[in-house]
């Protein structure tokens, strides 16, 4: 096993506060919610894992190094206890093995079987949609996802599943962002943007992109 | 590859800035030894991340170059991920003036013939050296290229084509869990690029009666979009820049981190509000007055 302080970032001289805070830090970086139906959910909830582990372990050693850490009383469960709901939580949803099994082929990975089974099917509902949208989602294809969601939504407003999905894609859920950045959207950015991008660089006109650059 | 992504200007201090433009110019030397001058012309800031991405380390040694002549200005150093960047870049560029060759007539096809018989023998070089990301870069461009001639009203179709081309730039990676990451980095670079293309190309493209998927895909008046098309496709850009910081964040990017950070959490989201709202081309602007 790593060093739990190197896994966290900090020093082995932290103190409780500073320790707590990196582990926070760590934690909503690697959050399952930053990584739904995300293709590299697996190895953010590795992370997820080695940093809840270092952080205990941290806890334990200074609990057992006399009474100087009496403040820590709350144990692992002091910070963040996720769930495994990285993958999403498939396989829960109604009685149609149909559609069990296709989520369990999307939470095997193996898209191209889901997209099979689903195509094979004729009656299209809700859940159908929403499945549709979750395999172009983990292909990439956001836009088609999108469309999916949306009509899912609409067949079934309740479903808080559905809605999760399609907040997610319209950006109502909040994301991750390191320190000194704030939340973004392309569209929200207002105008006068571009004189916020780095562009001092380069004097070669490039053929193919419209030699335009500026000199400096 | 086109020269769209930029980190944000105010989260880079000096030293940052200074690696960045390392990086640009460590490219623009690398294609210069591998491939002669000519190649060196077609280089542009997408190429130039793309070697950060490969690339973890960032030694520097000030050099003069042609545009530099009198200040030396810092530059990275020679590495086997600038080698490989220098030999994408060239075959990607290939590809991409053959592509103009094909959609433009005579005239207008003039440019990209005289471009790419500049650019032939540094072509032919980099094939030699990278023959299976030739063969597959040629397949990927053809299949867009019938995409493009069905008129496919899906924006994700043509895209995931060159998204799926730059994820191939990751094969040199030797550590699996990086190569995962990268290639899903590069994926989602790859079909934001394509995506903020199309966006800043609509004017150009309904002008020529080119196809543009964004076009067919989205509402707009006269290639402006519509406040409804405008959020959507902001949306969809805004996805792929999560998944692109969603990646980032698994993977070590060493001396490049700070710099990657600042595009992959602000850089991307500027440059995608100015193409939407028609403030990227200068040239553009131009063209209004």
């Amino acid at each position: 096993m790593r060093d739990p302080y190197q896994v966290l970032g900090v020093s082995s001289s932290a103190t409780d506060e500073e320790v707590k805070k990196a582990y926070r830090t760590l934690a909503r970086k690697y959050h399952p919610d930053n990584y739904h139906d995300n293709p590299l959910a697996d190895l953010a909830q590795e992370r997820m894992k080695e940093i809840n582990e270092a952080y205990e372990t941290i806890q334990a050693q200074r609990k057992n190094h006399g009474s100087a850490y009496q403040g820590y009383q709350q144990g692992g469960s002091s910070g963040y206890s996720y769930g495994g709901s990285y993958g999403g939580a498939y396989g829960a949803y109604g009685t149609d093995s149909g559609y069990q099994r296709i989520r369990m082929a999307i939470q095997q990975g193996d898209l191209n079987l889901a997209e099979e089974l689903l195509n094979a099917r004729s009656d299209h509902d809700g859940e159908w949609y929403y499945l549709k949208g979750v395999v172009c989602y983990r292909r990439g294809w956001m836009d088609e996802a999108h469309r999916y969601y949306e009509t899912a939504v609409q067949m079934n407003p309740d479903n808080a599943e559905y809605r999760h999905a399609l907040d997610v894609m319209e950006g109502r859920q909040s994301a991750y962002q390191p320190d000194g950045y704030r939340a973004m959207t392309t569209a929200g950015c207002g105008s006068n943007t571009i004189s916020r991008i780095c562009g001092t660089l380069l004097c070669i006109n490039c053929l193919t992109g419209g030699g335009w650059y500026c000199c400096c | 590859m086109f020269g769209y992504v930029r980190p944000a200007l105010d989260k880079l201090d000096g030293e940052n800035r200074e690696k960045f433009q390392a990086a640009y110019c460590g490219l623009c030397h690398t294609l210069g030894r591998r491939y002669g001058l000519p190649a060196r012309l077609f280089l542009n800031y997408d190429l130039a991340f793309l070697a950060m991405l490969l690339g973890k380390t960032c030694c520097q040694s000030p050099k003069h170059c042609v545009v530099h002549p009198i200040r030396k200005r810092p530059c990275a150093c020679r590495s086997a991920a600038l080698d490989a960047a220098a030999d994408y870049s060239v075959i990607l560029v290939w590809w991409q003036l053959q592509d103009g060759i094909a959609d433009h007539g005579f005239w207008g096809g003039l440019k990209y013939r005289a471009a790419s018989l500049l650019l032939r023998r540094a072509y032919r070089r980099a094939r030699g050296n990278r023959p299976e990301f030739d063969g597959d870069t040629q397949a990927l461009l053809a299949r867009l290229s019938e995409l493009e001639r069905e008129n496919c009203p899906i924006p994700d179709q043509p895209a995931d084509c060159f998204a799926r081309l730059l994820v191939r730039t990751a094969q040199g990676e030797s550590d699996p869990e990086r190569r995962r990451v990268l290639e899903h980095l590069l994926y989602h670079l790859g079909r934001w690029i394509y995506l903020v293309d199309a966006a800043d190309d609509i004017k150009k493209d309904l002008r020529r009666g080119n196809y543009n998927p964004l076009a067919l895909r989205f509402p707009h008046r006269d290639g402006v979009w519509t406040e409804e098309s405008r959020l959507r496709l902001g949306q969809t850009l805004d996805q792929s820049i999560r998944q692109m910081a969603s990646a980032f964040e698994l993977a070590d990017f060493g001396d490049y981190s700070d710099v990657i950070r600042s595009v992959v959490y602000e850089g991307l989201y500027l440059v995608g509000a100015a193409v939407l709202d028609g403030t990227f081309r200068q040239r553009e602007k131009r063209e209004k007055r």
